[in-house]
């Protein structure tokens, strides 16, 4: 006899495994295997809310709290029924048919024939967990599936507790392949849920698609203009004729211009039976002249309010005209609606004779071409501004944020303390210089570019020169004063310089997050005392961290700033670009600036990550043989580094000009112009062709701008 | 010239390099250093032009104590001290005139370096560099285009453009061929010789030692196991081999 199934013959205790059964996790906890107990804990709670969030979410109003219950019920149905079928497995592999048993009904085998029950059992499981109202407003289906599964997890968590606790002591963890792949057909059944995946809708509603897919596909006879010449010719008639009244007067024929005349110009509506029938009203006489002979003349009916239509099954509406250029013809008056609103004096309608020339092209663009070519150069042009300050700003970034280059920057708190305050004294300095060249000028409206411009380059200048200058000087004169006159005078300076910083902070704090919770006004009422909390608090931190430095003591200034640049970069970095969108539109308003901006601030993250991450897989070699030769840090970064990064930092940012112009055609959704901006209302006034059109223009534009970058790429790389 | 006391130098993750090594250098010595991988050469010679933050001890240069000067207090001391290492450490996609003018950074104002201008006199050193080591022809090549020991030699040209007064070489030649090795320790011995550069030359061949250096030390461990001047290095002892390279090192026969 060959062994039934070495896995039934494991050790385990019976012990945990109720343990667990009881709470899961608690069991392997309690076996002293610490992080699976918490892991196991953590997930079913988590996967239960999540059942109970999704199953709840059927009702407009979700109850969380009948949800709870009911798939509780639900739960403990499908946990009994699983219970029942492996143990009525083991009676059978036990007592009748043993080994053909416990291999068909063993692992898959009980899996199928369970979930098979499940669903077969579906609707009675759910009837059994509550009143009929309650159920109603809960995905029945879904919480079955997803206690059927949980039911699994319980069970499996349960005798896995009673496993590891017959384990030796150190053993390495059993695997966890099953749990995993429960875990992951829950989710799935929760998340096909939550994004209604509806396949069925997909292709029974295919016409909608399908019938607008022409105008899209093909819009190029909206991309120009047509000449066409009308030649048109009206007579009024009076529909319904009470008694007594005649209608307005027939048209007497005309010595030149096409002319049309009806009679009678009076009469009765046709009428359409509620089965299908359909008598027409009085019949009147066409006759009309000077038309261009030989050609159709068309028929139309004008309604009371002006909404023109051909009428049918009233008489002929395409009528040859004769070599005279007349013609003659009968129409009976169709049936019109006319509201009981409208349905006051006597209903005039109009009849229309009218002869279209072929249309003629003309070779224009139409307008809505010129606009969406025009749209579409600014959407370029956004991807293409955005790329170029993006890069600016991302190249100093990235270094900042590249490991190499920061971690060797050490300096002495006595250093460091100098080229804040420097650094400080630099800036303030530079305000002051351009608020004098501003009032100089005449106010910052005078001259904005060159105010800019004036702060900039006193901010770099004098700030770097502070920065310098503030550093060497403490160096020099802390370094002469006694250690403890020189950790106060470090620990006082440090906290004055951390105080700017956090009032800003608390300000910000206060105008932010506490003007939403309380509303603006109460917020403001006290926002300096939060102000001077951060100060204070920001101080307080310096203080502490100074006073258990000594000042020649080497901080990793380097590492410091990388890890914030860092921080910072990748927040920014995981916002989209379309969300930068609408913080832009509200900040600067409608427009293609705000559409630069976003896709600037994003690009910068983005950028900097490549770029940095460029750098840090620099060869060091160069980098040390420039240091050794005395060159100073922006020397070896300008000959060791650049040469290396410049082919990844020339494939990077075409990739990224690449992904802005893309973006760009999106944010125009937003407000931030570009072509987006007039797609989103055509596509809104179901201008169909006019989307073809634009959609048209993007995918060119992508298109080329795919096939040059990756050009351009192969050329440096 | 350098005098190195109780240097010790503890890497980050605990690894001792260096323990408790004294010497001095005097002008115009070819010093050997000799000591298995891993023994702690390169860890010596980064720290004596700070590479490398020594952990405890003092590097002394003409008599200046330069183990804590600040970085720029350091430039002019390190232009004094050129350095050439295994891997050649040429910027490898720069030209080979690019790499020698590199030599000249210590001098040059670092503003300068944005507008990537030296004077029309350190391309006039710079040719000349390339010519005393024999390859004027390859100025316009890029770096990656020349072969090895024309590698080492663009990297001896660009520290002879800091007009040092020592040359700290990190096994100048294990990449290299031994022939090719003779011709740039022949390079470095004629430095020596006619211009009293003094070199500190890190090898790992006791042959080359010999042929090469007027005196040498050995590490092991990261201890200075052994030192001595050419007299004893020609006559060292199958004891005093086993002392720095250990116990299973076989020593290698050469003619
Ligand atoms: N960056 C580093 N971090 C930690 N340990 C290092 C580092 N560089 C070298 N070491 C260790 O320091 C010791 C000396 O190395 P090294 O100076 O490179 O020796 P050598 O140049 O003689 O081969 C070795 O044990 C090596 O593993
Ligand atoms: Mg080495």
């Amino acid at each position: 006899m060959m062994e039934p199934q070495a896995s039934t013959k494991q050790p385990s205790s019976p012990l945990h495994a109720f343990l667990s059964f009881l709470v899961p996790g608690l069991g392997q906890l309690v076996a002293g295997r610490r992080s699976r107990g918490t892991t196991i804990l953590l997930s079913v709670l988590i996967l239960g809310a999540l059942s109970v969030w999704t199953i709840a979410q059927r009702a407009r109003f979700p109850d969380y709290g009948a949800s709870l219950l009911i798939f509780l019920k639900i739960f403990g149905q499908t946990l009994l029924l699983l219970i029942f079928l492996m143990a009525l497995r083991r009676l059978m592999a036990r007592y009748i048919f043993r080994d053909a048993v416990a291999e068909a009904f063993s692992g898959y085998g009980l899996a199928v024939v369970y979930l098979i029950l499940v669903v077969m059992l579906t609707s009675n499981i759910v009837t059994l967990a509550g009143t009929s109202l309650d159920i109603r407003e809960v995905h029945g289906l879904t919480g079955v599936l997803a206690a059927a599964i949980l039911s699994g997890l319980w069970l499996w968590q349960a005798s896995d507790a009673g496993r590891v606790a017959s384990l030796p002591e150190k053993s390495p963890d059993p695997s966890m392949t099953l749990a995993i792949i429960l875990i992951c057909l829950l989710i799935f059944a929760l998340g096909y849920n939550i994004t209604n995946v509806d396949l069925g809708k997909a292709i029974s509603e295919i016409d909608d698609f399908s019938r607008l897919l022409p105008d899209i596909l093909w819009p190029w006879e909206q991309a120009f203009e047509y000449d066409q010449q009308v030649v048109e010719a009206t007579q009024r008639v009076q529909a319904p004729c009470p008694p007594g009244d005649v209608g307005p007067a027939p048209n007497e024929p005309h010595s030149t211009d096409p002319w049309l005349s009806a009679t009678p110009t009076c009469g009765d509506l046709g009428e359409r039976e509620i089965v299908g029938g359909f008598i027409p009203g009085t019949e009147m006489t066409l006759t009309g002249g000077n038309f261009p002979p030989g050609q159709v003349v068309e028929i139309l009916w004008r309604n009371p309010i002006g909404n023109p239509f051909t009428p049918r099954g009233v008489g002929e509406t395409e009528i040859l005209v004769d070599q005279n250029g007349e013609f003659t013809s009968t129409l009976a008056i169709p049936d019109v609606v006319i509201s009981e609103s409208t349905a006051q004096g006597a209903q005039i309608h109009t009849i229309v004779a009218r002869q279209s020339s072929e249309e003629v092209f003309t070779g224009n663009l139409s307008e809505e071409m010129i606009l969406a070519l025009q749209l579409m150069l600014e959407t370029i042009m956004i991807g293409l501004m955005a790329t170029f300050f993006g890069i600016v700003l991302a190249f100093p970034v990235a270094f900042l944020a590249a490991r190499n280059i920061m971690a060797p920057i050490v300096s002495t708190l006595r250093r460091i303390t100098g080229n804040i305050v420097g650094l400080a004294a630099g800036i303030w300095l530079a305000a002051f210089v351009t608020r004098q060249v501003s009032i100089m000028l005449g106010g910052l409206e005078a001259a904005p570019i060159l105010i800019f411009v004036v702060l900039l380059v006193t901010v770099f200048g004098l700030g770097s020169l502070g920065f310098q200058l503030g550093g060497t000087l403490f160096a020099r004169i802390l370094r002469a004063l006694s250690p403890g006159l020189q950790k106060a005078f470090i620990t006082g300076l440090l906290a004055a310089m951390a105080a700017v910083p956090g009032y800003f902070i608390g300000l910000a704090f206060s105008r932010g997050i506490r003007s939403i919770v309380l509303g603006a006004e109460a917020a403001a009422a006290d926002e300096m005392l939060y102000a001077y909390l951060g100060a204070g608090l920001f101080a307080l931190l310096a203080a502490v961290y100074s006073l258990r430095r000594s000042g020649d003591e080497y901080i990793s200034i380097g590492m410091i700033i990388y890890g914030t640049v860092r921080t910072l970069m990748n927040i920014v970095r995981s916002i989209e670009p379309i969300i930068w969108g609408i913080v832009a539109v509200i900040w600067v308003g409608l427009g293609p600036f705000a559409g630069t901006f976003a896709l600037t601030i994003h690009t910068v993250a983005a950028l900097g990550k490549l770029y940095s991450e460029a750098i840090e897989s620099i060869d060091p070699g160069p980098l040390e043989a420039l240091q050794s030769t005395g060159a100073n840090r922006l020397q070896t970064v300008v000959y060791a580094v650049i040469p290396q990064i410049l082919p990844p930092f020339i494939s990077f940012t075409i990739y990224r000009w690449d992904i802005n112009v893309r973006m760009s055609t999106i944010l125009g959704l937003v407000g931030g112009g570009g072509i987006g901006f007039i797609l989103i209302q055509w596509i809104r006034l179901y201008q169909w062709e006019s989307v073809g059109i634009a959609v048209w223009l993007i995918t060119i534009t992508v298109a080329t701008l795919d096939y040059v970058s990756s050009n351009i790429r192969e050329r440096f790389v | 010239m350098l005098k190195v006391e109780n240097l010790t130098m503890v890497y980050p993750d605990g690894t001792v390099a260096l323990r408790d090594v004294s010497f001095e250098v005097n002008e115009g010595e070819f010093l050997g250093i000799i000591g298995l991988s891993g023994s702690g050469k390169s860890t010596l010679l980064r720290c004596i032009n700070r590479l490398l933050e020594p952990t405890e001890g003092r590097i002394l240069w003409n008599g200046e104590d330069i183990t804590h000067l600040d970085q720029s207090d350091l430039r002019p001391v390190r232009r004094e001290m050129g350095m050439i290492f295994q891997n050649f450490n040429l910027v490898r996609r720069s030209s080979v005139m690019v790499n020698v003018l590199a030599g000249r950074l210590g001098y040059t104002p670092p503003s300068w370096s944005l507008i990537n201008r030296f004077s029309a006199e350190d391309r006039q050193k710079a040719v000349q560099a390339l010519t005393r080591v024999g390859i004027p022809d390859k100025a316009q090549n890029r770096a990656d285009e020349l072969s090895g020991g024309q590698q080492q030699r663009v990297g001896i040209a660009r520290a002879l453009m800091q007009e040092p007064k020592m040359i700290l070489a990190d096994e100048p030649v294990a990449s290299l061929d031994p022939v090719l090795a003779h011709s740039i320790l022949g390079h470095l011995e004629d430095l020596n010789q006619q211009d009293g550069i003094t070199v500190l030359c890190s090898l790992h061949f006791l042959d080359l030692v010999q042929r090469y250096s007027t005196r040498v030390i050995g590490l092991r461990a990261g201890q200075v196991v052994f030192e001595g001047g050419k007299e004893d290095i020609r006559k060292i002892s199958d004891e005093r081999f086993k002392q720095i390279y250990g116990e299973e090192a076989q020593r290698l026969e050469t003619d």
